[in-house]
């Protein structure tokens, strides 16, 4: 059954309400391909039955939507539900073995240009009231050299920040060139971007000792066995009790049984057992 | 969140090692306007309050280089009217005899951490003598 243009003024509304994205009819071609992909990857039997759905949410479907329009983009403060899961119970844990004014070693890998590290930077200054208390570090990792130096340089047009408060905005950027904003000077500077590779053992054995992971987005990927190259690599830079977030379609079950599955309220993630067994 | 009526910006400098913890306290700060300055460490910190004119320096206690106590110490013995900078210090460490070596220091208050955004502006508020 073909999409109706009244079909498409009712979805781009309802994405526009969810997520800030606009778009016209005359980005129909661009907008029927996407929801035709979607229906397709949902196994929906029409349009109204993947309207229905995606209104429900099910199976995070405005994620997937979202993902599937903003095609290799990133933005701030994607999949909150994890960030949220940092402050309100994976950081409590990893703080509770440490002394105050301890190290907290996070990783973003891949960070592509910036968008998750320093989304991690800025909710843990906007929601976790222990930020002062520890010093935290956070490094964002990719293979993309070029991805690396766009996140060093920190430049962001309006649908990269789509998420974020007027506040916040205001707060941490200032205007730049053609519209877009740059993100504080001094946040730059408290995060290192480095090049890794993370299929390679060696590149990857130069870190150790994070409290917590976010590897979201890039296992789905890889091939069964670079799959579980990368977790296993993964599961030795991680301290014994470290986390580890994968994208919202990932299963580590399904990878490698090194893990456990832990089941917070906000989110699944997964974690390197405190002793190793064996 | 707290407003500051400041009729001229008090300069605050804020010294800790990290970055995040900085960026943290001076994004609190401004938005409370307050024009801040920034240093890594207490020699970082004895060459900028030589420098320029602040009207509060808050400072971390453990630091590399030289911690808290050491510049304090060190800025009240210098013999112009910098030696009377009203220092704030915070800290992670919350015992008794911190807040006593603190004092012995010669800091003006001693705050615990963690330090709410909202605590944070008004006891700089208080120290800098701006209205809150």
């Amino acid at each position: 059954m073909p999409i109706t243009p009244d079909d498409v003024q009712r979805f781009c509304e309802f994405l526009y309400r969810r997520t800030g994205m606009s778009f016209t009819q005359s980005k129909r071609y661009f907008i029927d391909h996407r929801i035709e992909d979607r229906i397709a990857a949902t196994g929906s039997s029409s349009f109204q039955a993947y309207f229905s759905l995606l209104r429900a949410d099910a199976d995070h479907e405005i994620e997937h939507l979202i993902n599937s329009f903003t095609v290799n983009e990133t933005y701030f403060y994607r999949e909150d539900h994890q960030l949220r899961c940092m402050t309100s119970s994976m950081l409590g844990a990893i703080a509770a073995l440490k002394p105050p004014g301890g190290t907290i070693r996070i990783w973003s890998i891949p960070c592509s240009t910036g968008e998750e590290p320093y989304s991690i930077a800025l909710w843990l200054m906007e929601n976790w009231p222990e930020v002062d208390n520890y010093n935290v570090e956070i490094l964002g990792s990719d293979i993309d050299t070029r991805a690396l130096q766009a996140a060093a340089e920190g430049i962001y047009g309006d649908r990269a920040l789509m998420r974020l408060s007027r506040d916040i905005v205001t707060r941490y950027f200032k205007p730049v060139a053609n519209g877009n904003h740059q993100i504080d000077e001094g946040l730059r500077g408290s995060i290192e971007f480095t090049r890794v590779n993370l299929i390679d053992a060696q590149d990857m054995a130069r870190y150790r000792d994070f409290d917590l992971i976010f590897c979201r987005n890039v296992l789905i990927y890889f091939d069964d066995a670079s799959r579980r190259q990368a977790a296993e690599n993964l599961y030795d830079c991680l301290r014994p009790g470290g986390y580890i977030c994968l994208g919202h379609s990932e299963s580590m079950s399904r990878i490698s049984p090194l893990f456990s599955v832990c089941r917070f309220p906000d989110a699944i993630v997964y974690q390197r057992p405190e002793a190793d067994h064996g | 969140m707290v407003e500051v009526v400041a009729s001229a910006k008090a300069r605050v400098l804020i010294v800790d090692d990290s970055s995040l913890v900085r960026l943290y306290y001076r994004s609190a700060l401004e938005k409370a306007g307050f024009e801040v300055e920034q240093a890594i460490n207490g020699i970082e910190a004895m060459e900028r309050t030589l420098s320029q004119p602040f009207d509060l320096v808050i400072v971390d206690v453990n630091m590399p280089r030289m911690d808290g106590f050491t510049f304090v110490r060190a800025l009240r013995r210098i013999a112009t009217d910098v030696a009377s900078l009203p220092a704030l210090m915070i800290s992670t460490e919350a015992e008794v005899q911190d807040v006593a070596a603190a004092r012995a220091a010669g800091a003006n208050f001693y705050l615990v951490k963690p330090v709410s955004e909202a605590e944070l502006v008004r006891h700089v508020c208080v120290l800098t003598g701006a209205a809150s």
